[in-house]
C-alpha cells in the first residue's frame, strides 16, 4: 500500500513557504487525529463503540457534496465500515450503524454522548451476548467479590 | 459520503497532475448545533505526497517530543499542504480534483 | 502507616507477580546452556519493561486511556488491527502455556496426570476472573508467588564457584559448545520473556480497574522501579541455579521437574514444596493476566465495555472473549502438546509483536492533549528511543534466527 508522489514531479517547489490559512471562528479538529478511532462513551461513562467512520453531507442534504457547497458531519459511523477501512471496499449504506451528531456532547480524549448506550442500535451485539450467554451464567449479574 | 471515501484518495489539479493523497480532513465546529455541540463543517483537506503513514499527531505545533521522532515524521511529510473545501472541484472514485487557481496553505495545526 | 503498608504490598506483589512460565522456562533453559552469559539480557529487558510499564500506567492514570485504546487511536484500524491479530495470538499462546504450567506444577505436587489438571486449572482461572475482586486477585497471587525467592536462596545453598559465575556474567560470550546464532536467538527469547506485550496491556488496564489518578503515580512508580528489578533478580537466580547444576554436566533443561531440581538439591523437601507453590501462584497469576489481556485488547480495539469492576453482564462481550480464550487454551493443551515447547515459541513471537505496541505508548505519553504537564521528560524519551531501536532490531531478527537455528536446537 506504499504510495507516494515524488516531490519533484509536482508543479510547485517542495520547500515553499506556505501562508497560514485564515483562522476560522470555531474549534478546529483534524478528523483522523481527533475523531476517527476514538472511544465513544455514553452519558454514564460506559464505552459504546469506537468511531469507525464519519458521515458527511452537504448542508442541503446532498449525499455527494463538492466544494461548491458546504459539507458537514452528520453522524458517527460504526460496525461494518470498520471492515472496509481495514480491508478496503465500501459497505451498503443500509448496514451502517449511525450515531447522530446531535447525540454528541463533547469531543476530547474520548467522544461523549448525551444518551445511554443501551438505547442505541450499535450495541445490539452486547445486549445479545448479555441476554443469551453471560447473563445466564450464575453470578453474571452480580458485582464481583 | 463517508470520510473513509476521502482519506487516502488521490489528489490532482485541474490538469490531472498528481499532487498527493488526502491524509486528513480538517473540520471546524462552527455550524449551528442540532444538539449540544456545534456541528463540524469540512474546512479543508490535508494533502501529503505520501499515504503510507500518518503524522501520528506531529502536525500540531506544540507537539515536538521526542524530538528525533517528531523531526523524522515531519520530514517524511515534507511538502504537505492544506487546501480549503471550496477549492475542491469534484470527487471521483478514490480521487479528488481541485479547481483552477486553488491555493495551498500551511498544514500546521495550532493548539 | 497505612500508606507505607500500601507501598510495601505493591512492591511485594510486583516482585511475586513478575515471573511467569516464560521467565521460568527461558531462564532455566538459558542457564543450563549458556550459564550466566545472557544475564545482561535480563537487565536490558527489566529496564525496558520498567520504562514502558511505567509509561503506560502513567498514560492510563492521567488520560484514562488503556494501551490498546491508544494503539487503535494513534495507528488507525489497519496497523492496530495487525497488532491486535499478532498480540492476541501471542497472548493466546502465552495463556495456553500458563495454564499448562499450572497443570505441570500440580502434577509435580500430586503425581496426577496433567491432562486431568488442565480443565480444573482453566475453570479455576475463569472462576477467579468471574467472581473475585481485582485487587484481591492481584495481591494473593503476587504474595504467594514470593515463595519463588527460594530460587535465590538455593543459589547460596548450592555453594557455587562465585568467581566462575561472575566470569560468565561479566564477560558475556557464547560457550564453545554453542554457535553465535543460537546465543542471539536465546537473547531475543529472554528479552521477549521479560518484555511480553501482555504486561503493558494488563498493567495499563489494571490502572483503570483500580481507578488510578495522578495521586497514585508515585506509588505505581515505586512498585515498578523497585518490584520489577527484584523480580529480575529472581530471573537471574533461576538461570544461576540451572547454570550451577546442569551446565557442568551438559544437561539441557526441557521439563518443569528439571527447573525445580536445583532447588530440591539445595534445600530438600521443604524448599521443593515452596517452589512448587510459587510456580503454581506465578503461573496462575499470569494465566489470569493473559486471560484478562485477551479481553482487554479486543474490547479496547472495538470499543466494548470492559473491566472486572463492572458486573459480567455489563461487559458481556469482554467476558465471552475470555471464556472462549480459555476454552481454546484447554483444547490446545488436550492434544498433549508440551507446554514448555509452547512457552518457548510464545516468548519469541512476543518479541516480534513488540514494536507496534511500544511506539504508540511513547507517542501518546508525549501528547499534551492527553497528558497535560505529565508528558515524558527528556531522559525518559532518550531512553525510550534507544529501546525502540532495540525492540525493532529484536523484532526483525526473531523469525530469521528462529529459522536459522531450528528454534534454538
Amino acid at each position: 500500500m506504499k504510495r507516494r508522489v515524488p516531490l519533484s514531479s509536482r508543479p510547485f517547489p517542495a520547500d515553499e513557504q506556505l501562508p497560514a490559512p485564515p483562522r476560522p471562528a470555531g474549534r478546529v479538529l483534524d478528523a483522523r487525529l481527533h475523531l476517527l478511532d476514538r472511544q465513544v462513551h455514553d452519558v454514564d461513562e460506559t464505552p459504546v463503540v469506537v468511531v469507525d467512520d464519519l458521515e458527511v453531507r452537504g448542508t442541503d442534504g446532498d449525499e455527494h457534496p463538492t466544494g461548491a457547497q458546504e459539507a458537514v458531519v452528520t453522524a458517527l459511523l460504526s460496525g461494518p465500515v470498520l471492515g472496509t477501512r481495514v480491508f478496503g471496499g465500501r459497505p451498503p449504506a443500509t448496514r451502517w450503524h449511525r450515531i447522530a451528531w446531535s447525540d454528541v456532547t463533547e469531543v476530547g480524549v474520548v467522544v461523549r454522548l448525551g444518551v445511554r448506550g443501551d438505547a442505541l442500535d450499535v450495541t445490539w451485539t452486547e445486549r445479545w451476548v448479555r441476554d443469551h450467554v453471560v447473563g445466564r451464567i450464575p453470578g453474571g449479574r452480580h458485582d464481583p467479590g | 459520503m463517508i470520510l473513509g471515501d476521502l482519506l487516502d484518495a488521490h489528489v490532482r489539479d485541474d490538469q490531472g497532475r498528481r499532487l498527493g493523497y488526502v491524509v486528513d480532513v480538517r473540520l471546524v465546529l462552527d455550524r449551528p448545533a442540532s444538539g449540544l455541540l456545534a456541528v463540524p463543517r469540512v474546512h479543508g483537506l490535508l494533502v501529503s505526497p505520501r499515504t503510507s503513514s500518518s503524522f501520528l499527531g506531529y502536525e500540531r505545533r506544540d507537539v515536538r517530543a521526542p524530538a528525533l521522532l517528531a523531526r523524522w515524521l515531519r520530514r517524511r511529510h515534507r511538502g504537505t499542504f492544506l487546501v480549503l473545501w471550496p477549492d475542491v472541484e469534484r470527487l471521483g472514485d478514490d480521487e479528488v480534483v481541485l479547481r483552477t487557481g486553488y491555493r495551498r496553505w500551511s498544514p500546521v495545526l495550532d493548539a | 502507616m497505612k500508606r507505607l503498608f500500601a507501598v510495601a504490598l505493591g512492591i511485594l506483589t510486583a516482585i511475586g507477580g513478575f515471573l511467569d512460565i516464560g521467565d521460568l522456562v527461558t531462564n532455566a533453559v538459558v542457564g543450563s546452556r549458556f550459564g550466566l552469559s545472557l544475564a545482561w539480557v535480563v537487565v536490558v529487558g527489566v529496564v525496558g519493561i520498567c520504562l514502558f510499564a511505567q509509561m503506560s500506567g502513567r498514560v492510563a492514570a492521567v488520560s484514562g486511556r488503556a494501551t490498546f485504546e491508544i494503539i487503535r487511536e494513534r495507528l488507525g484500524p489497519r496497523a492496530a488491527g495487525a497488532n491486535l491479530a499478532a498480540s492476541f495470538a501471542v497472548n493466546l499462546l502465552t495463556l495456553t502455556a500458563e495454564v499448562g504450567g499450572i497443570a505441570l506444577a500440580l502434577q509435580l505436587a500430586s503425581s496426577v496426570e496433567p491432562r486431568l489438571w488442565i480443565p480444573v486449572a482453566a475453570f479455576a482461572v475463569w472462576l477467579v476472573i468471574w467472581r473475585t475482586k481485582f485487587s484481591v486477585m492481584e495481591n494473593v497471587t503476587g504474595l504467594v508467588g514470593l515463595t519463588l525467592v527460594v530460587f535465590a536462596v538455593a543459589v547460596f545453598l548450592l555453594g557455587p564457584d562465585w568467581g566462575e559465575l561472575a566470569q560468565q556474567a561479566l564477560r558475556p560470550a557464547a560457550p564453545a559448545s554453542e554457535g553465535p546464532a543460537v546465543y542471539w536467538y536465546y537473547a531475543i527469547a529472554l528479552f521477549g520473556a521479560a518484555m511480553t506485550p501482555y504486561e503493558v496491556f494488563f498493567f495499563s488496564s489494571g490502572a483503570r480497574e483500580e481507578r488510578w489518578t495522578r495521586r497514585d503515580l508515585a506509588q505505581s512508580r515505586a512498585n515498578v522501579l523497585v518490584g520489577f528489578p527484584l523480580g529480575g533478580i529472581l530471573s537471574v537466580a533461576i538461570a544461576a541455579c540451572a547454570a550451577i547444576v546442569f551446565l557442568p554436566r551438559g544437561v539441557e533443561v526441557s521439563s518443569l521437574s528439571q527447573i525445580v531440581l536445583p532447588v530440591a538439591l539445595a534445600g530438600g523437601k521443604l524448599a521443593l514444596a515452596l517452589v512448587i507453590v510459587g510456580i503454581v501462584a506465578a503461573t496462575f497469576g499470569a494465566a489470569l493476566e493473559t486471560a484478562l489481556s485477551s479481553g482487554y485488547t479486543l474490547a479496547q480495539y472495538l470499543g466494548w465495555p470492559w473491566g472486572k469492576f463492572r458486573r459480567p453482564a455489563r461487559a458481556a462481550r469482554f467476558h465471552l472473549t475470555m471464556i472462549v480464550a480459555l476454552l481454546v487454551a484447554v483444547a490446545v493443551l488436550m492434544t498433549s502438546v508440551d507446554p514448555i515447547a509452547v512457552t518457548e515459541f510464545s516468548v519469541v513471537f512476543s518479541a516480534v509483536a513488540l514494536p507496534l505496541t511500544y511506539l504508540p505508548i511513547l507517542v501518546v505519553a508525549n501528547d499534551p492533549e492527553y497528558m497535560g504537564d505529565a508528558v515524558n521528560g527528556r531522559v525518559t524519551n532518550a531512553l525510550a528511543l534507544v529501546y525502540l531501536v532495540v525492540i525493532l532490531a529484536a523484532s526483525l531478527a526473531a523469525i530469521p534466527l528462529m529459522i536459522a537455528t531450528g528454534a534454538g536446537s
